[in-house]
């Protein structure tokens, strides 16, 4: 509403300069907003272990192992971002946002999630052997 | 018809804005009270702590999440009952009142973030992602405002307790600063019930539970979750959104496109609410 306050009308040049002034202090704004800390990859020693033909979820990724075989696959849906779960009865990874459908691998079952879940690499080190699994 | 008319009534009657603004304050202080025992690196395990092990931190927890809801809807109700008062409001002053909305739900919805539990999570990562959906600025706009999955909560807090409450008072501040001025003593059974709802009505908390196969996000964002399903995050999360926001902007009596707005105002309300019911139907 109008509380009777006299405001100076600003004149074109100064309004240009303004307006340039700003342009220019957009710059170096935008370039400290979008900086990211290049950050390492993260190495992650599991706790526990993976039972022959078992899975183990953690917070990030979910262990899996077949036929004497290992891997580790992203538990962040690649629709939306969501954790996604494993369901033990049905043998597929699904999320609970929107239900998009993964099989063990991180392949697309069902959408709306388009891509494929990143699968990470995971090495038995040490003595007694512990599992790392490397988030990139 | 009478029983109608009467409710009708008592309705108008209410001092909306005013309970809206006892609300706020409640939400205000129970915040800082809960702030001083949150802590956003620890984000669950603080707000679990303040459930169970801190004393009367449910309480406040929970007091501070039911005035924080009621706040908003209050603020909606003073809307609607003053809608043809806000004929004498000047656009500018208008539109920025109108704008006030999306702050306090951006304020509402970062409250659920920052609990961290799995609607927390779930639902920042949904924001964080629609706002990379936006070309050219989406993502430094996300890095503005959530980049969850790259530096935690931090933003998220930051904005939640300082940078949004501020946006919301600059953009109020023209008509706040005529009513900030409540008589609480006038109000005594309005803050009762939310103190006495604090006491009895916890505050949800959602558990990461294994196998879990169906995530609701906060009841404001339901239908959005739900359409998110169909559509892809720049419509769903983006324009479906900006276009509620922009028609009631303009949406004044005056207006000779007032008849059309308020249809698509209307019809956008409904099918949100739709979107909500089968959002809470269907799946579970
Ligand atoms: S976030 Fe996983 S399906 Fe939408």
């Amino acid at each position: 509403m109008n509380n009777g306050n006299h405001r100076q009308v600003a004149s074109p040049a100064r309004r240009l300069i303004l307006l340039l002034g700003s342009l220019l202090l957009l710059y170096p704004l935008i370039r400290f907003i979008r900086f990211k800390l290049p950050r390492k990859p993260k190495i992650i020693e599991v706790s526990g272990t993976v039972k022959q033909d078992g899975q183990l979820l953690k917070q990030d990724f979910i262990l899996l192992s077949r036929d004497d075989q290992l891997w580790a696959v992203s538990r962040i849906c690649t629709h939306l971002g969501c954790r996604i779960n494993y369901k033990e009865r049905e043998g597929y990874l699904e999320c609970p946002c929107h239900q998009s459908r993964f099989s063990i691998h991180g392949e697309v079952l069902n959408g709306p999630a388009q891509q494929h879940l990143p699968r990470y690499h995971v090495e038995e080190k040490g003595a007694p052997p512990a599992l790392f699994v490397t988030i990139k | 018809m009478r029983i109608a008319e009467r409710f009708g009534t008592l309705l108008q009657s209410i001092k909306w804005g005013e309970w809206s603004l006892i609300c706020l304050y409640l939400s205000l202080l129970s915040g800082i009270l809960v702030g001083l025992h949150y802590d956003p690196h620890e984000p669950y395990y603080s707000t679990s702590a303040l459930d169970i092990l801190i004393p009367y931190g449910a309480w406040f927890r929970s007091l501070h999440f039911y005035s924080s809801q009621l706040f908003f809807l209050f603020a909606l109700a003073h809307y609607l009952a003053v809608f043809d008062k806000s004929e004498s409001y000047d656009t500018t002053s208008f539109i920025v009142l109108i704008l006030c909305l999306p702050v306090i739900l951006m304020l509402l919805f970062t409250g659920y973030v920052l609990r961290f539990d799995s609607t927390g999570f779930s639902a920042g990562m949904i924001a964080e992602h629609i706002l990379e959906a936006i070309p050219f600025f989406g993502s430094t706009l996300d890095r503005l405002l959530f980049a969850i999955s790259d530096g935690g909560l931090q933003r998220v807090y930051l904005h939640h307790v300082c940078s949004f409450n501020i946006l919301f008072l600059l953009l109020a501040w023209n008509h706040l600063r005529r009513y900030y001025r409540v008589n609480l003593t006038s109000h005594l059974p309005l803050v009762a019930t939310v103190m006495l709802t604090g006491v009895f009505v916890a505050a949800p908390l959602d558990p990461e539970q294994l196998g879990i196969s169906y995530i609701t996000g906060p009841w404001f964002f339901l239908g959005l979750q739900e359409l998110l399903r169909y559509l892809p995050p720049l419509i769903a999360g983006v324009l479906v959104p900006v276009a509620l926001i922009g028609a009631l902007t303009v949406l004044r009596r005056k207006s000779r496109w007032y008849p059309h707005l308020l249809t698509f105002v209307g019809c956008w309300l409904v099918g949100y609410l739709f979107l909500t019911v089968l959002a809470l139907t269907i799946h579970d």
